[in-house]
């Protein structure tokens, strides 16, 4: 195994000040993320809105400033001659040309990009900024090849794209700049399933094709499990469970995990399902110990769900259980869940 | 339940007609789900609008009849369409957020239903229960518009006072002093019969404390929870069929299995026939008892869902179902849309 980058204990706390400006809690987007992300491979990050995931791909991006804890590149990103491989002390023009490693696709393709700049403009902009003039329109060509399109489309403004296509031209300018890593921001919840099955198939032949490491961010659990070698699953700004994808999916450990197997909508009609109560609690932490005690408290829509729900032979977990701060332990061989 | 037979809909474009619905048949019984799926551009939402006369100015139904309950709606009047729509037919939007209205409490949203479709049941309970039927609200304004009040008082009692006319300040000290007693001079009203029927309608849909949900705005409440308002406004006019175009797509998958399993219970209790139009299989395959697969305006299978999922007739049923990964590592098959279009 040979990491490409890894994470180690990365936090960002948010601050809630209040009118005087002195804080009165804490929104932990990450509390103690430790990833460790393999060359080649596609790491994979589930999790419902709110739980960070986000934020980690704008921390590993450095577009937000980390409150602590450090990613670590390997030489293969950075090279050798540069001042220090953690992220963080990058600066200038080191942190230019790591920025070059690492291209993003965002969600909606559309939002991404420039309605009024042609496609050649869209997809040159990455080599003009990092001073390649030469050769660019070939350049351009071959990476519109590379997604399926070509030529023909060079002098065209996204909106005579279709959803599909658009999120290849998204594809094409994250790699115009020869990557190694590929961050994907849920790049197909936008789509139809044929062309999500067009897009998925495209990533994969890339990913051969120029062994591009993979950070896929999704909610969709059957894309997840499609794509990803290595996942790691997030609640409330936390890695509760990390292991290999089949190992994940075959014997899920944390309750949280199993919950959200089990709410994945499928074609078996027979499987176990287990309901989580409640909605997503506030990842505010609030200092004062009083209203920091409401976040583990069972709410009314618990208890009437509870109620709701008992006696019709549904197993449920109720959401704010699954709070509580457990240490990470190793199931198996690089399996960890926190579990009890 | 809902007829739709030989439904024909167009679009007049700048570019010419565009056919959205090319002759769509859907029969929705008493008390089923009923799924619609197909991807986007398909014509699912477009069936449900046609049906209910939603359409935007530049859409058309060129040819078809719809029947509800037997009653021929194809041509019915606008009070008639009204009275439908709402009241026999309750709708639940994709975005919650954006089909509520931002400045309205949940209470005067669902209370504008009420009043619309079930003023009788409204009138019904005020005299049962001996209390006013709407509430007068006390007189309040946002933060802003007192402030703003306050400051045009103070401004004049001070002109007039430096006028040496004091007097003519008077009122608006009154007013200062209105503002700050308002209270003491507006007494609380008891309860009225259109608040107790919205915190009625609120209870259905299992929102824990209904009387505090119905004095927030929809912005105050999670994804869920607005979703859960919207359905109780959907069945608020007591409707004995839901149409929910894509209840779930904005919401996680956690609170998809929620809202779900909601929509499946009280179709249970009220045993209504609901029109479930979605593009995600699998929500399908877990709700519905029989469903439709739409494309390019036309419905091209239609079966129980069992049939659909296990033995496929069409091919592009059968493309729809290959695309989706399931488990497997193989490469995905992508349905070949050309062939289906000739087919």
């Amino acid at each position: 195994m040979k990491e490409i980058l890894s994470i180690k204990n990365l936090r960002k706390h948010f601050p809630v000040k209040n009118a005087w400006g002195t804080d009165v809690a804490l929104v932990k987007a990450l509390d103690g993320v430790d990833l460790k992300i393999e060359s080649g491979k596609t790491f994979g990050v589930v999790g419902e809105s709110g739980c960070g995931k986000t934020t980690l791909m704008r921390t590993l991006l450095r577009l937000v400033e980390p409150t602590s804890g450090s990613v670590i590149l390997s030489d293969e990103i950075i090279g050798n001659e540069v001042s220090s491989n953690k992220l963080e002390e990058l600066t200038g023009d080191e942190l230019r040309s790591f920025r070059k490693q690492i291209g993003v696709v965002f969600q909606d393709p559309m939002g991404a990009l420039n309605p009024r700049m042609l496609i050649k403009d869209i997809v040159s902009e990455p080599l003009a900024i990092h001073g390649r003039t030469e050769n660019v329109r070939a350049r351009v060509i071959e990476l519109l090849e590379n997604v399926g399109l070509g030529e023909e489309h060079l002098y065209r403004y996204p909106h005579e794209f279709s959803g599909g296509q658009r999120q290849r031209i998204v594809i094409a300018r994250a790699l115009a700049l020869d990557p190694k890593i590929l961050v994907l921001d849920e790049p197909t919840s936008a789509l139809d399933v044929s062309v999500q099955a067009q897009i998925l198939n495209l990533l994969n032949d890339l990913q051969k094709k120029y062994d591009l490491t993979y950070i896929f961010i999704s909610h969709d659990l059957s894309v997840i499990e499609y794509m990803c070698d290595r996942l790691a699953v997030m609640y409330l700004g936390r890695v509760v469970e990390e292991a290999d994808t089949e190992e994940l999916f075959s014997n899920p450990q944390h309750p949280y995990t199993k919950a959200l197997l089990s709410a994945t909508p499928s074609f078996d009609k027979k499987k176990e399902k287990i309901m989580i109560l409640g909605d997503v609690p506030s990842p505010i932490n609030y200092l004062d110990e009083s209203k920091a005690k409401l976040a583990t408290e069972i709410t009314e829509q618990e208890k009437l769900e509870i109620n709701a729900i008992e006696g019709k032979g549904i197993d449920y977990i109720v959401r704010s259980s699954l709070n509580e701060v457990v240490p990470l332990v190793q199931i198996s061989d690089g399996h960890f869940a926190r579990v009890k | 339940m809902l007829e739709i037979e030989n439904l024909k809909t167009n679009f007049n474009t700048y570019d010419g007609v565009v056919k959205a619905l090319d002759g769509v048949n859907l029969k929705i019984e008493d008390g089923e789900i009923f799924g619609l799926v197909g991807e986007t551009g398909s014509g699912k939402s477009v069936t449900c609008y046609s049906a209910l006369k939603l359409l935007p100015k530049t859409g058309e139904v060129v040819d078809g009849t719809v029947k509800l309950n037997g009653e021929d709606i194809t041509n019915a009047s606008d009070e008639r369409l009204r009275e439908i729509r709402g009241g026999e037919i309750g709708i639940i939007f994709q975005d919650p957020l954006s089909a509520l209205n931002p400045v309205m409490t949940v209470n005067e949203q669902i209370g504008e239903i009420l009043v619309l479709h079930q003023n009788k049941e409204i009138q019904g309970l005020a005299s049962e229960k001996e209390i006013p039927i709407y509430k007068s609200e006390k007189w309040k304004a946002s933060p802003g518009v007192e402030f703003t009040i306050m400051a045009f008082c103070i401004s004049f009692i001070s002109l007039f006072v430096m006028l040496g006319q004091w007097g003519f300040s008077l009122p608006f000290l009154l007013v200062i002093l209105l503002m700050f007693f308002r209270d003491y001079v507006q007494k609380d009203n008891p309860v009225s019969a259109l608040d107790l029927m919205v915190i009625e309608a609120l209870s259905r849909v299992k929102l824990p404390n209904p009387e505090q949900i119905a004095h927030s705005y929809p912005h105050e409440l999670s994804g869920g929870m607005q979703q859960r308002v919207m359905i109780a406004m959907a069945l608020a006019g007591k409707a004995k069929m839901l149409i929910a175009d894509e209840p779930t797509t904005a919401l996680d998958v956690t609170i998809q299995a929620q809202i779900l399993q909601l929509i499946k219970d009280i179709q249970k209790e009220e045993n209504m026939s609901v029109l479930l139009i979605t593009h995600d299989l699998g929500v399908v395959a877990e709700t519905c008892e029989r469903v439709a697969v739409m494309y390019k305006g036309k419905i091209v299978e239609e079966a129980s869902v069992d049939e659909i999922f296990t033995n496929p007739k069409n091919d592009y049923t059968k493309g729809l179902l290959n695309a989706i990964p399931k488990g497997s590592k193989e490469r995905l098959k992508v349905p070949n849309l050309e062939e289906v279009r000739t087919s």
